[in-house]
């Protein structure tokens, strides 16, 4: 036991010794519980400014203005009606330029309630659902948003209608001697029940809308599924995917860009490993004392660490595509372009880490730091729009959510050279800002 | 062909060098004795461009250097201090990349490689890798990857530090041979009996000051004594102990009196009286003096101090 207890202290002694490596140690995990609570907004302070939902009600039926209202007050959507057409003016969407306006990626679906939604011949409700599900976790959580708020009002609609229809076919005094006999049976099997005067003459017996309290005593989950089936028959919910819909394999497509970009920052993570390894080394040294410049030798590394990163994913989308199916090729130069800059960028990353940490225990500490932290914002794991606002805004500022969002561009919608032209030069800026720092950092340090 | 005139530099509020000035001619082997931490490997780092001084001047071949002036780099050839290989490659491998900062390519840097590898005595393990080298074949191939663009100048920062007499010996050897071919060396270590052996001239340096300069004799000659005469504690030495004073200084050192005899004190006279005094040749040992005694006599300490 004493000998153990002498060999804890000297590797005590060691790991206290590099004290930056010893607070990133404790302070990652600090770091990275903060991140995902306020992404989740756990502290309860934040909350996310709602996933954007493209909207147009051409209905002026009550029905339609009340699931308009509704949607409204979610938190969980951000209702956009209007989109800026080509002298920059803002301008109500119309039914084609909604569609638009998903394709383009401005918001993942677009929600259209037309003129003839629900008229007074209909029995139902009719719903237009445009989507781009590039990111699923956000369409899962718009499509199911989307049929809890229209199918708590459809027990409203579908009662107005029996109503409506029953006073059509019997006339208004025998639909109301109708109504006053079944409130009659009702009492007589059922004593004690009371009945509220309004609902009873609207007919819809007391239910309101999301209300199945009337069919107290079944099993509520069954009631619930009972009734979900019988409203979903009724509603005319009409789903198009505008973006994508020709993919074979969505999942993999969708998700082959984030899991590649964490890799390759994994693997530039260790070229900043290897160049503070050779600085230990004294192989630094010797290039140093060759007739090379500190700029020779960071370039260098930087061409090697961006070639290194591009041939590393360039492996990982062929494995997706041998593999899964992912289809690489229909437009590979877009993408190779995408890569190659994600790559530099990345690589700037490794340098960057490099330039600030003296140890490989540093380096290896704030690689992972940077690592998750660009990952979890940038939307590798979950999607941006479900985060708060100012996360939101830090995400544009992570190489990872550019990165995903040229890979999704290039192969979930198949853009072209012009309309990944920004996020080609987003990266590049990256890239600028990152190895600028890295040059800095640098130059200013004893390397050796 | 070297040139340092009144430099520092320093590290904070460190001063690791401290007005220093120095020539090294073309052709000279010179040697840099100084205990660890007196500023031999800063003034190394200087003279191959990784550091700046602060203050002074360095010129190499009357050119200055500069971090700019790349083009000297190629007439120098550095050791480090360190073994500045690559583990996981072999020989030839090592030597191939570091020929080509050189722009050494194709068969001019594959006769490089054979001429440093057989001077150095590795011909026969080009083909290992440097993890299963000993410590003195690391030191020999460290050595021989600053030897491939056949440097002017060669700075070796303490090549030998841990290595076994045969390989020790090998480097001298080497050294002497490159040196005996024209090149100019400038050799650091702690071991006062290398730069004895190799150096046509040494420089002594301590807490970043140059304390003393010039050749094996002339460094020497700074001691106000020429030899020392040991005596074993006897009982015919103890009862002449102070008679000895006449010739010098005598101090006790253990079982033994030491005796500096002073610089005008002729060795016949002092071999006369011993023999008259009915001293045993056997109980006396005379020495030459050492770098060791000429530090100790400029500092005031030992150099292991």
């Amino acid at each position: 036991m004493k000998k153990i207890l002498i060999l804890l202290r000297a590797h005590l002694t060691v790991f206290a010794a590099d004290r930056v490596a010893v607070l990133l140690t404790f302070v990652i995990p600090v770091i990275m519980i903060s991140l995902f609570g306020a992404i989740f907004g756990g502290s309860g302070r934040s909350q996310s400014s709602g996933i954007p939902l493209a909207f147009l009600n051409l209905s002026d039926a009550p029905v339609s203005r009340s699931i308009e209202g509704i949607l409204d007050t979610l938190r969980t959507f951000r209702l956009i009606r209007t989109m800026k057409d080509e002298n920059g003016k803002q301008v109500v969407f119309d039914t084609s330029s909604i569609q638009e306006f998903v394709k383009s990626g401005d918001a993942p679906a677009a929600l259209v309630i037309p003129a003839d939604a629900y008229t007074d011949t209909s029995i139902g409700f009719k719903i237009c659902f445009y989507y781009d599900p590039r990111n699923e976790i956000e369409m899962q959580i718009v499509q199911g948003m989307l049929q809890k708020t229209i199918m708590e009002q459809i027990p409203q609609v579908f009662m107005e209608s029996l109503n409506r229809r029953a006073k059509k076919a019997l006339g208004p005094e025998l639909s109301t001697a109708f109504n006053a006999d079944i409130r009659k049976s009702v009492r007589q099997y059922f004593p004690g029940t009371t009945f509220d005067a309004d609902t009873v003459r609207d007919g819809t017996g007391g239910m309101k809308p999301g209300d199945t309290s009337a069919l107290a005593g079944a099993d509520s989950s069954s009631v619930a599924n009972g009734m979900g089936k019988m409203f979903r028959e009724i509603v005319d919910f009409r789903s198009t995917q505008l973006v994508g819909a020709e993919i074979a394999n969505p999942n993999a497509t969708r998700s082959v860009g984030g899991w590649a970009m964490m890799f390759l920052l994994f693997t530039l993570s260790g070229v900043a490993n290897a160049l503070i390894d050779e600085r230990r080394n004294a192989v630094f040294m010797r290039m140093l004392a060759a007739p090379f410049s500190r700029a020779h030798i960071l370039a260098s590394r930087y061409v090697f660490g961006t070639v290194l990163g591009t041939i590393q994913l360039v492996v990982m989308f062929i494995m997706g595509m041998l593999l899964f199916n992912v289809d690489i090729l229909s437009n590979a130069g877009n993408l190779l372009l995408v890569i190659i800059l994600s790559a530099a960028a990345a690589t700037g990353f490794g340098m960057l880490i490099a330039a600030f940490s003296r140890t490989m225990a540093q380096a290896s500490a704030l690689g992972m730091l940077l690592i998750l932290a660009m990952s979890a914002v940038g939307g590798a794991w979950f999607p941006t729009s479900i985060m708060p606002p100012y996360i939101q805004v830090l995400s544009k500022f992570s190489l990872v959510y550019w990165s995903i969002s040229g890979f999704l561009s290039v192969l979930w919608a198949g853009a072209t050279f012009v309309e990944i032209l920004p996020i080609l030069g987003v990266l590049t800026g990256i890239a600028a800002v990152v190895i600028g720092v890295s040059l800095w950092k640098f130059s200013r340090t004893n390397i050796l | 062909m070297i040139s340092l005139t009144n430099v520092t530099k320093r590290y904070a509020a460190i001063t690791a060098l401290d007005d220093v000035s120095l020539e090294v001619s073309r052709g000279e082997l010179y040697g840099l004795l100084g205990p660890n931490g007196a500023g031999k490997t800063t003034l190394m780092s200087l003279l191959v461009g990784h550091k700046h001084p602060d203050a002074g001047t360095i010129t190499i071949g009357g050119v200055p250097m500069t971090s700019r002036n790349l083009d000297l780099r190629g007439e120098i050839g550095y050791v480090p201090q360190q073994i500045a290989l690559y583990d996981e490659l072999n020989a030839q491998e090592n030597l191939s990349i570091f020929g080509s900062y050189y722009s050494l390519s194709g068969s001019l840097l594959r006769a490089r490689i054979d001429e440093a590898l057989e001077a150095v005595q590795l011909g026969d393990r080009r083909k290992d890798k440097v993890k299963a080298y000993s410590g003195g074949m690391k030191r020999r191939l460290n050595l021989a990857a600053a030897l491939l663009h056949h440097p002017k100048v060669l700075l070796c920062d303490e090549p030998t530090v841990g290595v076994d007499p045969q390989s020790r010996n090998a480097i001298f050897d080497f050294l002497e041979s490159l040196n005996a071919a024209g090149m100019t060396v400038v050799y650091t270590t702690h071991y006062m009996e290398e730069v004895e052996r190799l150096c046509s001239r040494i420089g002594i340096i301590d807490h970043g000051r140059m304390i003393a300069e010039g050749t094996l004799n002339e460094l020497l000659r700074l001691l106000p004594y020429e030899e020392t005469i040991s005596m074993r504690r006897n009982d015919a030495t103890e009862a002449n102990r102070s008679a000895f004073e006449r010739f010098g200084v005598i101090r006790e050192v253990n079982d033994a009196f030491e005796l500096r005899p002073g610089k005008n004190v002729k060795m016949s006279d002092v071999i006369a009286a011993v023999e008259d005094w009915g001293i045993e040749y056997a109980d006396i040992e005379w020495r030459k003096p050492t770098l060791e005694a000429v530090f100790l006599y400029k500092t005031g300490r030992s150099m292991r101090d």
